[in-house]
């Protein structure tokens, strides 16, 4: 009933119809599969052949097409002159709003000419679709990884031994087992969860846990090599792990992110990304704090290379200092950069965002949580997950050099730990208490404490204050049961993000979200219960909210484009020297809030330089270049470039200002009068 | 389209320019000469002649394009008749990665040649060719290779892969490339007389300078590499092919651009790479692999950075073993660590190897230009002098200077000239009269062609040692001990006697793959318990819990293991070994 009422609310803004018959139909009361998105996908570029294009980028190990749909005034064009906006979404798999956003903006995008204009958007709804099925297809349970075959456990099968749901209620989850050597109990407090034993507060483990289902090979392990392959939120190659369970042979060994990596080298207009998924960089910043491997401030040099470059190996360089030592013992004409120097020296990669970028970040944020104000989702929730090692986002920010931003939509809402009521009454102050005392609390607040205690019901206030009134009891005494009494439940035992999800299964899910403990004959394991969190309740909201969340939310992007570096020729003067020598001067200016290009763009050199160029018939250039480089203009900053020029006869010249990702400009000037 | 039309007329061209005498493929013929250096379309001809000339010990694949869509082949030396390929170690060997390191190239042909011909002739041959399999990549950058011979260049040219980067950052890509303006088919140094100059003529040999001290005169001023400013951005030769490094586009511990100059955009941009690698994933029974460089006369192993720590002490142990003998049969080369000695590298194909792979890896940097002498005894033993005891030698990353007078009377006296290009007048559009003049592309990086034999049998016979040492696992049953009513004791010994274990340690302590089975099976027994045979005097057995009928172990380099199985029933049973890298066995007992 309350689900249906919602729908009905909400189905005026959601259940978009497009206003041009014979168009597909989307609508965001449900979450769409993998095969439903790329129909929707596939049928939107027919419709709209003239504003959208489609880009296969790779086939799965499990035979799932990625696609990035290309939307915006010039598809297809070889040399595009507005910059190109990346959009990628749910390379967990399991993050299945995340997709529903994008699909969200994609239908925003082709029905507003207005909001697609000025930008080309790519967009990939789906970045892990063999995960992202997982969602459809019962039972359900959180895995990351892609459908290609790992051998888990390094035995002699692969993909043997996967769970099972063993109580038929669609969802895996936990079973616990009680065993001499079990190190778990569950939590005094919450008996619902479970925590490790911990010997310091006297506590001795008595279940061992398991993922739910059975020793299919008989090896004494449970469902330790099913069929989830490879995370390919992790297979980027910004700090990837190599020799990790789930992360990929090597960065851009799954298909999917290799395919991306093709995609975006292909597409140089691309100046920004955002990334749907379970970070938040609109939120919070890129974060620091990372161990650098070297101090570029304070190099050591090997002994090796010291000796080489006959320098003392036991102090320290900078890289100023070698590089000066580099030019002098290298032949003439051989070119020596600060990078094939770093190479040589192998000092690494940087690893923590660059100070002057986190200042753009941090003011967006602010910009963010305003926003998020207004459209009223700026309820307390748990925090987003931190961008993780060989993740997209990481890549995007460090190795593409662009502003790189992220949206996770949702995350469970926080549960206030219950403020101690000061006044309460406890053992210690009944302790304390004289039988005056006790009585002057009145009936209704001793009423309070026994129901706060987890007295029995029976007993009532007016059986203790006869109790005290008539000798047999005293408050000294009653402090004495109390320490003796059961503790009651305390619904914040356990750990936040635990306590969020029981709390909003109970309000929102009807229990669902939490499988309570039933037991089960296990095959091998005997006697088990099998309960526990239900796995993707905590990361997938419920259908009834994505309306609201992607339609609140995903317009954010639309001030975020809006910031984007625009490069402008704001002025050019010329200045007659005489002799037919002409000064001229162009101010190349930034009118976007973001630098163009970032900090990090800056130092990795991927983004070029702004290109000015001047061309003139009958000139000669006598100072300056005809293709000028202007290496970074930062956000609402203005540069210059000047030329000397000799001209006989009155003539124009034409300036030209080229960028890959933040447009181009150009003007025409007389020199020496018209022509 | 369009691209491949260019690409079909550079290579139609090509056949008619190279079609004259020295670098004709029908100069190819079986056995292969090594007197002289092939180009691409000889090589290609020399592993097709191969091929058919042993048809039954050989096969040819084409493992994909390089980015000019060059085929890059790959020639399979193996005895189908003694097992299938997968069955056997594999030793995987290649060359010319860089395009100009082009000797790499005639190593690898050099092997293949002799171990076909020598096939049946030589008993130790036959036998390693019977036992192993080979995979032989001539030509890992066939572009580097086809422009590095036939374009203008230095020794050092069309290194990279042919994917256009915009060196200078001006927008352009590949827009100001040196140009050979005497037409000699070398990229020399430009000089021009300046009293400005830094330098001056050598006393002693007039083609050399000296560079002059601070405050003092100066005779010439080096103008930098043979060209002109192509894109009139005022600077010469800026901006030449690529550059993307194939050496550092590998997926192991790779590093962007700004980290390490040539890395490509992301790890396997390089479409050619990404061919060999899957090529070599797909023979999981690689164990050993070389690949061939030049230069500077050493054997280098990883870690390619400081980063990766140090490998596990097993593999230390067989690399040293290795290495060291090489270092025997190459005189004068040094078998070296490879951040530690040299310089760190990021994503290189070596790591890639023995990281993710899990093989036993060298790179070989063939040809130290130091050995180009001209010396008495006597004089040879004073320059050994002169050179400080801590000048390791191999002449540092661009030739040792105090070698040059040597190597010049070299060049004039056993090379006749052919290295060396004096200096000539030359008109420069923007510098004036100047000269053009110095070493020749086919020089200081590459030996001679009278020296090449050696070169190459010398680094071959370092590759068919450390195959000889590729795992040899024998399998023995001992005979069963009755312990009980129905139940038997068998006990089976796994022995390798060579040097290389059926797993690297590396490989084991990262779990890279599973390591080998022993499966014992029989149709009317039971294996009730099973393990590692620690002790074989006190019967110390450390059984495995579950399924004691397969056992997961390794055999390490000269050493055996051992295991123990109560088994219970009568009849037959197997004893199935099966490793990646030290092949399949089968045996049979009866337990009566």
């Amino acid at each position: 009933m309350i689900s249906k009422l919602l729908i009905s609310v909400f189905s005026v803004p959601f259940l978009i119809s497009f206003l041009i018959g014979g168009q597909p139909d989307i609508n965001f009361t449900k979450y769409h599969n993998p095969k439903e998105i790329n129909k929707f996908l596939v049928d939107l570029v027919k419709s709209n052949n003239t504003i959208s294009r489609l880009h296969k980028i790779a086939d799965t190990p499990g035979r799932n097409s990625v696609y990035v749909v290309e939307i915006g005034d010039q598809v297809g064009m070889k040399n595009k002159t507005v910059p190109g906006i990346l959009v990628t979404a749910n390379f967990g798999g399991i993050n299945s709003l995340a997709s529903e956003a994008s699909l969200f903006l994609i239908n925003e995008l082709i029905k507003s000419k207005e909001k697609r204009s000025g930008f080309t958007w790519y967009i990939l709804p789906v970045g892990n679709p063999d995960a992202a099925w997982r969602y459809f297809i019962k039972p359900l349970y959180a895995d990351k990884g892609n459908s290609k075959p790992i051998n888990d456990d390094k035995d002699d099968m692969t993909n043997e031994d996967g769970v099972e749901d063993l109580n038929g209620d669609g969802v895996i989850t936990v079973m616990r087992v009680k065993d001499p050597e079990g190190k778990f109990i569950s939590i005094p407090g919450n008996k619902k969860l479970m925590k490790k034993a911990d010997w310091l507060k006297g506590e001795r483990g008595i279940y061992k846990l398991y993922s739910e289902g059975i020793d299919n090979d008989g090896d004494g392990k449970y469902n330790e090599d099913g069929p989830g392959g490879v995370d390919v939120s992790l297979n980027f190659p910004h700090l990837f792990k190599p020799f990790t369970k789930k992360g990929g042979d090597w960065p851009g060994s799954e298909a999917e992110v290799f395919g991306l990596f093709k995609f975006v080298f292909s597409h140089d207009d691309i100046a920004m990304t955002m990334n749907y998924g379970d970070t938040n960089f609109c939120l919070i910043p890129p974060q620091g704090g990372r161990k650098s491997q070297v101090d570029m401030a304070k190099i050591k040099v090997p002994e090796r290379m010291g000796k080489f470059m006959g320098i003392d190996t036991d102090r320290t360089y900078s890289m100023k200092e070698i590089m000066e030592v580099v030019k002098n013992i290298v032949p003439a004409g051989f070119e020596v950069t600060e990078s094939m120097v770093a190479s040589f020296l192998g000092l690494g990669a940087i690893v923590n965002p660059i100070k002057g970028d986190l200042k753009f970040y941090e003011k967006i944020s602010e910009n963010y949580k305003e926003y998020l104000k207004k459209v009223k989702l700026d309820g307390k929730r748990l925090d987003p997950k931190k961008a993780k090692d060989g993740s997209f986002v990481l890549w995007s920010y460090y190795h593409l050099g662009i502003p790189t931003f992220s949206m996770d939509f949702w995350t469970l809402p926080k549960v206030e730990k219950k403020k101690k009521d000061k006044n309460a009454i406890t053992a210690e102050t009944l302790e304390k208490m004289t039988n005056e005392e006790f009585l002057a609390l009145g009936k209704e607040k001793i009423e309070k404490f026994l129901r706060s205690v987890n007295a029995p019901k029976n007993i009532k206030a007016e059986f203790l204050i006869n109790g005290v009134k008539n000798g047999v009891m005293t408050p000294k005494k009653m402090a004495g049961f109390m320490k003796n009494m059961k503790k009651p439940e305390d619904s914040s035992a356990g750990t936040p993000e635990e306590i969020a999800i029981i709390d909003f299964s109970d309000k929102k899910l009807g229990g669902k979200g939490f499988v309570e403990w039933k037991p089960f004959d296990h095959p091998t394991l005997g006697e088990v219960e099998i309960g526990g969190i239900s796995p993707l309740s905590k990361i997938v909201p419920p259908k009834s909210m994505i309306g609201d969340l992607v339609s609140k939310q995903v317009p954010f992007i639309f001030d975020l484009v809006g910031k984007l570096p625009l490069i402008k020729i704001s002025d050019v003067k010329v200045v007659d020297l005489g002799a037919g020598v002409f000064k001229i001067k162009a101010w190349i200016e930034n009118r976007g809030f973001l630098p163009y290009p970032t900090e990090m763009g800056k130092k990795n050199g991927r983004i070029g330089s702004v290109i000015i160029t001047l061309n003139g018939k009958g000139i000669k250039l006598l100072n300056g270049k005809r293709r000028s480089i202007i290496k970074s203009i930062g956000g609402n900053s203005i540069e210059s470039v000047e030329w000397l020029v000799l001209t006989v006869k009155p003539t124009s010249v034409r300036i030209k200002s080229e960028t890959r990702i933040a447009s181009s400009d150009s003007i025409s000037v007389n020199v020496g009068g018209k022509k | 389209m369009k691209r491949n039309l260019i690409i079909g007329l550079i290579l139609i061209f090509s056949i008619t320019l190279t079609g004259g005498e020295k670098f004709s493929p029908d100069k190819v013929t079986i056995p292969l000469s090594f007197d002289y250096y092939y180009s691409y379309e000889m090589v290609v001809t020399a592993v097709k002649k191969l091929n058919k000339a042993f048809p039954e010990l050989s096969r040819l694949d084409v493992v994909g394009q390089s980015d000019e869509g060059r085929n890059i082949y790959a020639l399979t030396i193996n005895n189908p008749k003694t097992g299938k390929e997968l069955d056997k170690p594999g030793i995987y060997v290649d060359g010319n990665i860089h395009g100009n390191e082009i000797q790499a190239t005639e190593v690898t042909l050099y092997l293949a040649n002799y171990l076909l011909t020598n096939y049946g002739i030589n008993d130790q041959i036959t036998s390693l060719v019977d036992r192993k399999c080979f995979y032989i990549v001539p030509i890992v950058n066939p572009d580097g290779r086809y422009h590095f011979l036939k374009d203008g260049g230095t020794a050092s040219s069309n290194r990279g892969l042919r994917r256009p980067k915009d060196d200078d950052g001006d927008g352009l890509f590949d827009e100001d490339f040196p140009d050979d303006l005497d037409g000699d088919g070398n990229i020399c140094v430009m000089r021009k007389k300046d009293p400005d100059g830094d330098f001056k003529t050598h006393p002693d040999d007039p083609r050399l300078m000296v560079r002059v001290k601070k405050g003092k005169k100066g005779e010439w001023k080096i103008l930098g590499s043979e060209g002109i400013d192509n894109d009139g951005d005022g600077k010469i030769n800026e901006d030449a092919e690529g550059f993307v490094d194939p050496n550092r586009n590998w997926g192991f511990d790779w590093a962007p651009d700004y980290v390490q100059s040539g890395a490509g955009d992301y790890p396997f941009s390089g479409v050619g790479l990404k061919a060999i690698s899957e090529y070599v994933v797909n023979r999981p029974n690689i164990c050993m692999t070389w690949l061939f460089h030049n230069t500077g006369g050493m054997f280098l192993r990883g870690p390619s950075t400081k980063s990766q720590g140090v490998y596990p002490k097993g593999d230390v142990e067989v690399y040293d073993f290795l290495g060291n003998q090489a270092e025997r049969m190459v005189p004068g080369y040094r078998y070296l660590i490879s951040w530690k000695d040299l310089y760190s590298t990021y994503g290189d194909f070596g790591e890639w190897m023995s990281m993710t792979q899990g093989t036993y890896n060298f790179v070989g940097e063939l040809y130290m230009s130091s050995q180009e002498t001209f010396s008495t005894i006597k004089e040879t033993e004073k320059k050994k002098r002169a050179l400080s005891e801590d000048d390791e030698g191999g002449g540092g990353f661009f030739g040792d200077k105090r070698l040059e007078h040597e190597r010049l009377r070299f060049d004039d006296h056993l090379n006749q000239g052919d290295s060396y290009i004096e200096w000539k007048a030359f008109k420069h559009p923007v510098y004036g009269d100047i000269e053009i003049g110095g070493w020749a592309k086919l020089s200081t990086r590459l030996s001679p062609p009278f020296m090449l034999k050696d070169l190459v049998h010398r680094n071959a016979s370092a590759i068919i040692f450390s195959a000889k040492h590729t795992p040899e696992v024998s399998l023995e049953i001992l005979k069963p001990v009755k312990i009980g009513k129905g139940l038997y004791r068998v006990r089976t010994v796994l022995s390798n006697t060579k040097a290389i274990p059926t797993m690297s340690f590396h490989s084991k302590l990262k779990k890279l793959y599973p390591e080998d089975t022993l499966k014992v099976s029989g149709k009317s027994t039971r294996v009730v318990a099973g393990g590692t045979l620690i002790d074989k005097y006190t019967d110390k057995v450390l059984y495995k819990e579950y399924k004691p009928e397969v056992q997961f172990l390794t055999v390490p380099g000269f050493s055996k293991v051992e295991h123990q199985f109560l088994i219970s029933g009568k009849g037959e049973v197997k004893f199935h070994y099966s490793s990646r890298h030290g092949g399949k066995l089968l045996k049979t007992i009866k337990l009566k």
